[in-house]
């Protein structure tokens, strides 16, 4: 089959050999299906993009336009989209931001190597020419590029602003925006540091209330997690000296398999008042260090602590909060100064951790949280407590949120900014014309093909706006070649202006990052000639 | 079969078929593989998708690939010859790492020969007569086109960087191949031919381009420091132990304590907390600075070496600990009675870095300077698994490399010069065997016509030319694949390794002649399972 494909197309391009029909196809294939991914998100790119509903196989609905999450909740099959639920998942680590329009550029890619494709280019050669194209894009980006200061707050707060604007909670962005960048700032080394540990923001999320509701506390904030107050145990406590242990109040119990033997009922009564003087023993060593707050540590082999020690705790005004997971206990030791103790004997003062404040806030619901602030932890970490008035908005303000600390941290990483509003890809795309022109050969097509590929970001953004978008493109085109290469489209006041002076600006890293793995990505795809079925 | 009854002589199940049809199906197997491979030869060779069917739980995992020995590796195939044929596949792979996909092509260009022979009614036997004679002129080409350089030491790391890019030119990394064989070199150049592939760490880690990739000296951890321990140590002594750190239990079936009172539990609590601070009395009493273990490590025990100061790290896997003892020259401890004997390894600086999103933990400094890794960043995990078997291929033919110091040119060179020497044997041997020398000439010039064919370019005039030019006298052309010309590829440093090629052309022509030989498959019934 293959030797009479290769007589067919024998001498269209040079006299070389023309792929076999079978690879056409497979690539065909391939580069609809990808495709058909990157047309699904496209709606969602831009501030105006739409939102999607997701109804997962369990039937619970999620509703969000953030690429990366839409992909993973989509359960694609074929190997070729998966690579772009892939790149997509890539972007979010890396970048945080831009999750779709790296799926979007992907796709237009594809489409544009189709028509080289079509031409007779070999896909190597396409391949090749995307990489110099990619090259040449990066060095625009550079040139683009403005500094940007870590010192200077509103401008990182509007940066933000750029990423929140195309998400469902965009119009709490005032709010969530300064909340990202002060959390970032506050702990991070201004002058050295190159990389944030987004771990060391914690955020908890708690129903009721209105995003609005959210604050940034500078310490730790417990959600469901409830606070005893049973027999009038405390619910606020000033000064709060915190104990972090990871032993258990309630009855011992011994690793190997124990059975207390009853001979008589005298003998009952002697073992409640045993383990009642036990528990009351463990309990006064825990006071006497002068702790006030205990956060207690879940345990799966036992009870952590028993409605006695409840109890007895409340007595002494020892305020209680249970079942943290061992993986909080580092953040927690860290904010709190507070060493973890795995055994009485080892609790002492010193160990002991330190707030101002351990509040429990009433919250509307029937669930309280607990509050802790005023932590000596100098600036290592914050938490940050997310409300909204239901789940699904609770879950997308939490991702809105991911993405601002993101898109702050991009900032941090690589700093520099650019402009948004399509005007990085507007520029690509010129200066890739202009580039093309200088060179020949297969490179020349491809570079200009992909610099025409990128122009479908500009065109979409202004689609999902509801603008005229050909006129758009066309417009943004001229002013780019006419020098003003800061120019994109103001979806907000539908129209054409310099971005910077609208302080609409993203993190050079975004840019760069969906440049880059768009472009690894479906040279990868154009290099598949087969699917083989495999164990 | 003129209406008597053949006589049952097989299993009922079972099937054989002979002579002609036997042959065929042989031949039809193994060029059916070869050619599956084919158009992954080369520096524009193309991937494959292999998507795995059974197993739904793994959602169908998929990988994309390039690497001939996986490729053939996951394929199901239900042909003897072609199961032959990914087995010498699989050989390459464990003896030299790479040309996985050269030796199952040529492989597959020996029987296509054959076939034409055969239909000549040539009989196999004088056929693998012929080619044991094409085989030992080529190889003895082979190994005096090679070139020694390892006296000059300057010289022998760029033959190592050249013949590490030529490899990475048919790999994924092509575009940052001189990136990945700078890295690859010095990562084996590390190693002091130990050949020792536990020293050098591959980590994958999902985010930033193939261009962040980078070595790093030393060894690095993907896992956490326990909460409460210092953070950063410097000449520290490590000591590495497999040993539980939960609870001793006693190792008796059914072991039960029985009491009448609380207090009484409470004892046994306590006495099992004793034991434990007794193991870790022991363990201190070595004086370690860093204390890893292979198994998880409850929180008392934890809290009782962090008291003292000691760096805890626990639930390091199997092959963790195993190249971390390696690395740190220390052995791993499961008891610890003697601290005289035990031997503790010892590390410079073990400190935590972020990667992407991730802390490691980073031992430099090591005992064995040899230690490194490599970390790898790409935008997806098939990217990354790709890059890694890349890498892998890289790094074994460096080794394989080092031990050998002899390099070829690349570029078709060689293919071409062994296929003019076993030419020109031809025309001084008598008998049908010339003819099949003949034919092994023909499939040695078929590989480089297939890398060029993959490339888009035009084979058959590439090919002539570059023989022409050898046969001419200019010993070091070759096919330069980015331009699609014949080239010196003396300039371009266009390189490979003789044993990588040796063992291709050893492997692939025994292959054949396997295959050639065999005039009769028989198939043995399925074995029944009980009860059916």
């Amino acid at each position: 089959m293959s030797e009479a494909a290769k007589f067919q197309g024998g001498n269209k391009d040079m006299g070389a050999r023309m792929d076999s029909e079978k690879t056409k196809d497979i690539r065909m294939t391939n580069i609809i299906a990808a495709k058909a991914i990157s047309d699904v998100v496209r709606t969602s790119l831009g501030p105006r993009g739409m939102d999607k509903m997701i109804q997962d196989s369990k039937g619970e609905v999620l509703i969000t336009n953030d690429g990366a999450t839409i992909l993973k909740q989509m359960e694609v099959v074929h190997p070729t989209a998966k690579m772009l639920v892939e790149i997509s998942k890539a972007q979010d680590i890396e970048a945080g931001d831009g999750t779709t329009s790296v799926v979007v550029m992907a796709g237009s890619f594809l489409k544009a190597s189709q028509e080289l494709l079509a031409k007779g280019i070999h896909p190597s050669a396409i391949s090749d020419g995307f990489q110099v194209a990619l090259t040449k894009a990066l060095e625009t980006i550079d040139g683009m590029a403005q500094p940007v200061d870590l010192n200077n707050r509103d401008q990182l707060i509007q940066n933000a602003i750029t990423s929140l604007s195309s998400k469902v909670v965009s119009q709490h962005s005032d709010l969530l925006a300064p909340m990202a960048v002060d959390a970032v700032l506050r702990i991070i080394d201004k002058e050295h540091d190159t990389n944030v540990d987004l771990r060391d923001i914690h955020v908890s999320k708690k129903l009721g209330g209105t995003v609005d509701d959210s604050e940034l506390i500078d310490g730790l904030c417990f959600v469901d997690k409830k606070a005893s107050h049973f027999a009038g145990g405390p619910s606020k406590i000033k000064d709060a000296k915190i104990g972090l242990i990871q032993f258990v109040l309630s009855a011992p119990k011994t690793d190997l398999e124990n059975n207390v033997v009853v001979h008589d009922y005298t003998a009952m009564d002697r073992i409640l008042k045993e383990e009642r003087k036990y528990i009351l023993d463990l309990v006064k060593r825990i006071s006497a260090t002068g702790c006030n707050v205990i956060l207690m540590q879940k345990s799966i082999l036992r009870d952590a602590l028993n409605d006695l020690a409840l109890h007895f705790l409340a007595k002494k005004n020892i305020m209680v909060i249970k079942d943290i997971d061992r993986d909080q206990i580092d953040f927690i030791s860290k904010s709190l100064r507070a060493i973890p103790v795995a055994h009485i004997d080892h609790f002492t003062t010193e160990k002991l951790g330190y707030a101002k404040l351990v509040e429990e806030v009433a919250t509307g619901g029937d669930r309280k949280i607990v509050k802790v602030t005023g932590c000596p932890n100098e600036g290592k970490t914050i938490s940050i407590l997310l409300r909204g008035s239901n789940q699904l908005v609770l879950d997308e303000a939490e991702r809105s949120l991911h993405d601002a600390l993101c898109v702050v941290r991009a900032l941090v990483k690589r700093r520099a900014l650019v402009p948004g509003g399509a005007a990085v890809e507007m520029e690509i795309a010129r200066n890739l014309q202009e580039y093309s022109r200088t060179i020949y050969g297969t490179d020349a097509y491809c570079v200009r093909a992909y610099g025409e590929a990128l122009e479908l970001i500009p065109y979409t953004l202004a689609e999902n706006a509801g603008l005229d978008p050909i006129n758009f493109v066309t417009e943004l085109r001229n002013r780019h070649i006419q020098g003003e290469k800061f120019c994109g489209i103001n979806a907000r006041r539908n129209t054409i202006t310099n971005m910077l002076d609208e302080n609409v600006v993203q993190p050079a890293l975004v840019s760069i990052s969906a440049l880059t793995l768009s472009t690894e990505c479906v040279r990868m795809i154009l290099k598949i000639d087969d699917i083989v079925l495999s164990r | 079969m003129v209406g008597n009854v053949l006589p049952n002589v097989f299993d009922e199940n079972a099937s054989a078929d002979a002579g002609e049809l036997a042959r065929m199906q042989s031949f039809v197997g193994a060029i059916a593989v070869a050619d599956l491979v084919k158009t992954t030869l080369g520096p524009k060779g193309m991937d494959k998708i292999l998507q795995s069917i059974g197993d739904p739980t793994n959602k169908r995992a998929i990988t994309v690939t390039n690497d001939g020995a996986t490729i053939l590796k996951s394929i199901h195939v239900d042909n003897p010859a072609a199961k032959i044929l990914i087995d010498i596949s699989n050989t390459q792979d464990a003896e030299v790492g790479d040309g996985t996909t050269t030796v199952a092509v040529l492989a597959g260009e020996f029987l296509r020969e054959a076939e034409k022979l055969i239909q000549q009614k040539i009989h196999p036997q004088i056929i693998i007569q012929g080619w044991r004679l094409a085989r030992d002129v080529a190889l003895k080409t082979l190994r005096e086109a090679a070139m020694d350089n390892s006296a000059d030491e300057e010289a022998f790391k760029r033959d190592l960087k050249n013949i590490a890019m030529t490899t990475l030119s048919s790999k994924l990394l092509l575009h940052d191949r001189e990136h990945f064989a700078t890295l690859a070199v010095n990562a084996i150049l590390r190693l002091k031919g130990s050949g020792n592939l536990d020293y050098i760490k591959i980590i994958k880690k999902t985010g930033g381009t193939l261009g962040d990739s980078f070595l790093a000296d030393g060894f690095i951890l993907e896992k956490h420091i326990s909460t409460g321990c210092p953070r950063i140590k410097e000449n520290a002594k490590v000591l590495i132990a497999n040993t539980p750190m939960d609870h001793d239990k006693i190792k008796i079936f059914g072991s039960k304590v029985r009491v009448d009172s609380i207090m009484k539990v409470a004892d046994i609590e306590e006495a099992e907390k004793q034991k434990m601070k007794k193991k870790i009395d022991k363990i201190l009493a070595h004086k370690p600075d860093v204390f890893i273990n292979r198994q998880l490590i409850y929180n008392y025990p934890e809290q009782l070496l962090a008291e003292k100061g000691v760096m805890v790290i626990e639930h390091a896997d199997f092959d963790g600990t195993e190249r971390l003892a390696a690395v740190l020259g220390a052995d791993i401890l499961s008891t610890f009675d003697n601290p005289e004997v035990a031997k503790l390894g010892t590390c410079a600086r073990i400190e935590e870095i972020m990667i992407g999103e991730d802390k490691v933990i980073k031992f430099s400094g090591t005992q064995a300077g040899e230690a490194c890794s490599i970390v790898l960043r790409g935008s997806g995990s098939h990217i990354l698994d790709e890059a890694e078997r890349s890498l892998h291929d890289v790094i074994c033919v460096l080794i394989a490399a080092v031990k050998n110091h002899r390099i070829l040119y690349g570029g078709g060179n060689s293919e071409i010069r062994m296929s003019l020497a076993v030419d020109e044997l031809s025309k001084s041997v008598k008998g049908k065997q010339a003819l099949a020398i003949q034919s092994y000439a023909h499939a040695l010039k078929q590989l480089p016509t297939i890398i060029a064919d993959n490339a888009g370019y035009d084979s058959a005039e590439l090919v002539q030319n570059l023989r022409s030019e050898i046969y001419n006298g200019k010993i070091s052309s070759g096919l330069n694949m980015f331009k699609g010309i014949v080239d010196d590829m003396q300039t371009l440093g266009v390189t490979e390794c003789l044993r990588v090629k040796e063992q291709a052309l050893l492997s692939a022509s025994e292959a054949a002649e396997l295959i050639l030989r065999v005039d009769e498959i028989i198939r043995c019934a399925p074995r029944r399972r009980e009860g059916q």
